[in-house]
């Protein structure tokens, strides 16, 4: 499928910025189902100094260095990406999840850093062990690993519930455990915690998803999102993506921004800022999908 | 244990008695238990054993002064806020001979050489990972890797800053129980332990021709210069802040080195370059020695609620990787975990054999080593394999299954299969034990000793000395030591040592680095201000408190100026609330008692005596590093806590007299430390404005007070009395007009007499001169507020005149004049601050987006 995607950030200050920099993770990188064809990002007021690269996971990265004082800060990115469908397998025939250490250390893979780094658990996807204990429910002795992980994201979407006001940027895990709520980075974290701690690689991803209207209704503008999932690792695929909010594995109707170790590592803008006080934001993405002959 | 000791002096034997008999187990560095006195020792024994046993516990007391004195103890440098560690230096030192120093110093070296090709790697290549010789598990479950800096750390040149930490085992062999890769690890105390000791006992230090420490510094100074890449460099030494338990170390050694001691909120980028903000805008700064955890440095692209550096220093470093040393990044080769790979590593990356292995432990990510580590759980230490550096002898003591009970057990056992690649388990080792001196004669203690290694101009070098610090052998395997008994370590040359050359007083070449001290932060600004005005408000309430029990407690009546001082007491204490019951009806001198008590302990409002040391102590604390040792040491007796304080609250009103007279005589001592001691610079001006100011307000709200209304002729001659005992200016008062007090001559001296340095015109003046010398003042069109503000106030008092003004019954014009001061004062203060001190730019602050889809 093809898609448009437009995301705009409108940031709103109580008093003059006197200035801000931001590091923005918002032009889609190339995965194995996945091309970008096209991406612009608007910046105003435009910045001192911008720079564009690529961050320790190789995922495209803008940094903007904004020395004007400013009581409004717009970013607008706009992108178009193309994905395909991830190649058919079944999940019972990839390697038991506790046969991965020999995967893992033999020739050629253990050099792999790539693969390795996403074994290990960072700050905010550090497993308490009572994650660890709801880990094993999905993980049996002997059990394919993604047909582990799958049966994971699903129960995560059976007894977690999704509530924006539950959490915020900066709930630990362990508090998102106990209160069974959250939102999908919280679901995405929490997956990444029982998987990491029994040494399972899996990583961040941050992205699009399509969404639709309910039947008979028109789909309205703004009202997409980012959104974020995971991606486990087979010897026999790859990485393969799972949506632990919506309890599937994902087909083509996700788009990847970056991926990494979590939210922290692949954040769509973060900004320090001097000066501003207050702040309000407001955040439009819209998701379409293009004909291959015109847009539709 | 038997001895002999051929050539040690008479009275030696009896401190060695006891240490023979002492209790201790390990290696002796005293003693061969076969040869006696090992001979390293005997020249250092003979020299202090020669010694009667009266001079060597005046030595001792010498130096608990001295610790106590430069602040290196708990009571002058550490956060009045938090619990400190004690401070304590022996007056033995350790002793290292040339011959094993040479060994020494080469094994660390290997070791710093090691730590430099391996960081180099794992921010590069990662060819270690990648080969097996290097975990990769190690590295990714360790937050010290910081990914960002890959590609930045390799091109910051060599690591700058290694120190190890030591410890003999019982065979006699050093081994390391922590390295530290990350900061400077608190060589400022080291430096701190040397100058005290060498006070008290230099003449020894240099019989025994031990190596001096100066060169190595100098060297080090040098070295930094020089990677700077520019001859007159704006160096900075980078600290979290008072708060920070190394900070005594880092506000020492920014001192001798003649840097900047800044804070991350002192700084900004812009484009690709760092900035200091300062006073006259913002400075480039060319070089920043980092004391602060690499992890917190940048919120930008590292842990976003680290703001103990300047957002967008990585985006800077990228462009200018020398900037910042060590390398932001550095820390993670001082993981304890890497320890058993250390000896391929250096064969792989080297070349060379290991000469100096770490103690025996295990990295508990590799699954060998946790089973093996499962299975014989009780002889050994769980603990962190990344902790930070921090102050010397505060490594964590680790988790001892042995003293575990059985469930406490099972969690740990949990905790490791979980968590093992972020754990170590370690052997206790047997420390040395080595002679430590107290009055009942030597004693055995055990020991680690803390290295410190600097790049300088000809590769590595080896600080001639260390920190030597008591340890418990039965609970540490790390340099811990809550007790914080140091020692220094004396490295005994074979050479003769040149004189004594010391960086205090710096030679013309590095002079020039001295100066970019006179730069003064806006934030120094800041703290130096309220600096002036909390001394200037502790003396006047000491004085009003003092002038009031005076009155009360010599032999005088009511008419003496009792109603005087209860008016003065009041006007201190009216923003606060109101007694609980009624004053009025007791005596009159009970009242001024109670009113007393109140200003002094209670919580009557903002000016209470103990809220005004409070602030004087605070921020004084945060000033710290502008002021002198000695001015410090004055001020003491203010910390919360002193027995200063506390004993103000029970004091009988006779007690509380001499009590008010000692904290004055400090106050004096402290602005005379300051008067003749700072250097004129803008943070003087910064400080005797602030001072001025309050004593400007003090003065106005006192003349209002005591004189409008109008009282009888007697009242206001006690009145008078009272105000001149209060601004000092009795004796010039009677010296010029041998008279009894009268108001028009009075309020001459006090307010129009910009001669007399108690006078309203005299503040006034001095803070007009202090902003006209400082910077940013706009010339030509428009006056900045506070000038505008200063010239309104001058004016006024400079207009006024006297002998009508004090003729008036109705007082009309005194009470406008001094509500007009007393108004525009604090708007001058306000502007003050806007002008200089950057309210605008607030602490900088992040904001991140969250992804809220629906589900």
């Amino acid at each position: 499928m093809i898609f448009d995607v437009s995301h705009k950030t409108h940031y709103r200050y109580s008093s003059a910025v006197v200035q801000s920099q931001h590091l923005v993770h918002m032009k889609p990188r190339t995965v194995t189902r996945q091309t970008m064809r096209h991406h612009g990002l608007i910046v105003e007021p435009a910045p001192a100094m911008r720079y564009e690269g690529f961050d320790a996971f190789g995922n495209p990265v803008a940094i903007l260095d904004v020395e004007v004082p400013h009581r409004e800060f717009v970013l607008h990115a706009r992108s178009t990406i193309e994905t395909a469908l991830p190649q058919q397998i079944a999940f019972e025939s990839t390697t038991p999840w506790d046969a991965l250490d020999v995967e893992l250390e033999a020739e050629p893979r253990r050099r792999d850093l790539d693969i390795i780094q996403y074994r290990c658990m960072s700050p905010v996807t550090t497993a308490s062990l009572e994650i660890l204990d709801y880990a094993r429910h999905s993980f049996a002795a002997g059990r394919p690993v993604l047909e582990a992980a799958m049966d994971l994201s699903q129960r995560i979407y059976e007894d977690f519930r999704f509530d924006a006001t539950a959490t915020d940027v900066s709930t630990p895990i362990a508090h998102v455990f106990k209160v069974r709520r959250g939102v999908c980075q919280d679901f995405a974290h929490l997956a990444l915690a029982a998987l990491r701690a029994l040494r399972v690689p899996a990583r961040y991803v941050s992205g699009y998803i399509l969404t639709r209207p309910a039947p008979g209704q028109p789909k309205l503008q703004g009202t997409d999102a980012s959104h974020a999932w995971i991606s486990v690792w087979s010897p026999e695929t790859g990485w393969r993506d799972f949506d632990p909010t919506n309890g599937i594995a994902v087909a083509d109707e996700h788009i990847t921004i970056a991926h990494g170790r979590d939210y922290n590592d692949v954040c769509p803008i973060s900004g320090v800022l001097l000066g501003g006080g207050e702040h309000t934001v407001s955040v439009g993405v819209d998701v379409s999908t293009v004909s291959p002959l015109g847009r539709g | 244990m038997n001895y002999t000791a051929p050539s040690l002096a008479e009275g030696g034997n009896d401190l060695l008695e006891s240490y023979c008999t002492s209790p201790g187990c390990g290696y002796d560095e005293l003693l061969d238990p076969v040869e006696g006195v090992r001979p390293r020792w005997l020249g250092v024994l003979n020299s202090f054993t020669e010694l009667s046993t009266a001079e060597l516990e005046q030595r001792a007391a010498r130096i608990d002064r001295r610790v106590r004195e430069t602040g290196i103890a708990y009571d002058i440098f550490a956060d009045p806020l938090t619990p400190s560690q004690r401070w304590q230096l022996d007056l033995m030192p350790i002793v290292i001979a040339s011959g094993e120093w040479r060994w020494l110093e080469k094994a660390l070296i290997q070791r710093a050489r090691l730590c430099d090709a391996l960081l180099t790697d794992l921010y590069g290549a990662q060819d270690t990972m990648r080969s097996g010789l290097v975990p990769p598990e190690l590295v990714f479950s360790d937050s010290a890797f910081l990914r960002p800096c890959k590609d930045i750390l390799p091109k910051a040149g060599p690591l700058r800053f290694y120190a190890a930490d030591l410890a003999r085992t019982a065979d006699g062999h050093w081994r390391v129980i922590d390295s530290h890769t990350e900061t400077l690890a608190g060589i400022g105390f080291a430096l701190a332990n040397r100058v005290v000791h060498t006070h008290v006992a230099g003449d020894l230090f240099k019989r025994n021709n031990a190596v001096r420490l100066s060169t190595y510094f100098q060297n080090l100074q040098i070295a930094l210069t020089a990677h700077s890449g520019r001859d007159n460099a704006r160096i900075a030494l980078l600290t979290p802040g008072p708060h920070h338990e190394d900070y005594f170390s880092h506000t020492y050694l920014a001192r001798y080195l003649g840097f900047l001691l800044v804070e991350g909120s002192d700084l900004r980028t812009r484009g690709n370059r760092v900035y200091l903000k300062t006073l006259e805008g913002l400075k480039e700064i060319d070089l920043i020695v980092r004391c602060v955890d690499g992890r917190l440095i940048d919120p930008l692209e590292l842990d976003p609620t680290g703001f103990e550096g300047p957002a967008g220093l990585l985006r800077v470093c990228r462009g200018t990787p020398r900037l910042v040393v060590n390398a932001v990044g550095s820390a993670i080769v001082q993981n304890r975990g890497l320890g058993p790979y250390l000896p391929r590593l250096a064969r792989e990356l080297l070349g060379e054999e290991l000469e100096l292995p770490d103690a025996p432990r295990w990295w508990l990510g590799d699954a060998a080593a946790r089973r093996h580590v499962l299975e014989n759980l009780d002889g050994l230490i769980v603990r962190k394999a990344q902790e930070g550096t921090g102050r010397p002898g505060q490594a964590a003591l680790g988790k001892d299954a042995h003293t575990m009970s059985a469930a406490e057990r099972e969690l740990l056992r949990r905790e490791i299969e979980l968590y093992g690649a972020r754990f170590v388990a370690e052997e206790k080792i047997g420390f040395s034990v080595a002679p430590a001196f107290d009055p009942m004669g030597f004693s055995r203690r055990p020991f680690a000793v803390r290295f410190f290694v600097a790049r300088t101009a000809d590769g590595f070098e080896v600080m001639p000395g260390g920190l030597a610090m008591s340890v418990d052998p039965e609970r540490a395997v790390a340099l811990s030591a809550p007790d914080g008994h140091t020692r220094d370590v004396w490295v005994l040359s074979d050479e003769e040592q040149s004189p004594h050359v010391s960086l205090w007083r710096p030679k013309l070449e590095s002079a020039r680095v001295e100066r970019s001290q006179r730069v003064i932060q806006s934030r120094v600004a800041d703290d130096l201000f309220w600096l002036g005005r909390y001394s200037e408000r502790a003396d006047w309430t000491m004085r009003v408190l003092r002038g009031a029990l005076r009155r009360v407690e010599e032999d005088s009546g009511p008419a003496d100026g009792w109603r005087a001082a209860r008016t003065c007491l009041e006007m201190l204490l009216r923003n606060a609330e109101a007694p609980a019951r009624s004053v009025r009806e007791t005596p009159l001198d009970m009242q001024i008692e109670r009113l007393c008590a109140r200003l002094i302990t209670g919580n009557a409002g903002p000016r209470t005596l103990e809220k005004t040391c409070e602030g004087l102590y605070r921020v004084a604390h945060l000033a710290r590093d502008r002021l002198s040792f000695e001015g410090w040491q004055t001020l003491s007796k203010f910390r919360p806590g002193d027995t200063w304080l506390t004993s103000l609250g029970p004091a009988q009103p006779v007690e509380l007299l001499d009590l008010l007279e000692g904290g004055l005589a400090s106050l004096a001592a402290f602005n005379g430390l300051m008067h003749e001691n700072m250097t004129r610079n803008f943070g003087w001006s910064f400080l005797d404005m602030g001072r001025r100011l309050e004593r400007a307000y003090n003065l106005c709200e006192a003349i209002q007070t005591l004189f409008i209304p109008a009282s009888d002729a007697e009242e206001e001659t006690s009145r008078l009395l009272l105000l001149l005992e209060l601004a000092d200016s009795f004796i010039t008062y009677r010296s010029r007009y041998r008279l009894d007090p009268s108001l028009p001559l009075v309020l001459d001296l006090l307010l129009l007499d910009e001669s007399n340095p108690r006078a309203l015109a005299y503040q006034l003046a001095a803070i007009s001169t202090h902003l006209e010398t400082l910077p940013d003042a706009r010339q030509g069109v428009s006056l900045a507020s506070d000038r505008r503000l200063i010239l309104t106030l001058m004016t006024s008092i400079r207009l006024a005149d006297v002998v009508a003004i004090a003729d008036e019954p109705s007082r009309t014009t005194l009470g406008r004049l001094m509500r007009e001061q007393l108004q525009l004062l604090p708007e001058l203060s306000n502007a003050v601050a806007q002008h200089y001190f950057n309210l605008t730019e607030d602490a900088p602050h992040r904001v991140q987006t969250r992804s809220d889809p629906r589900p």
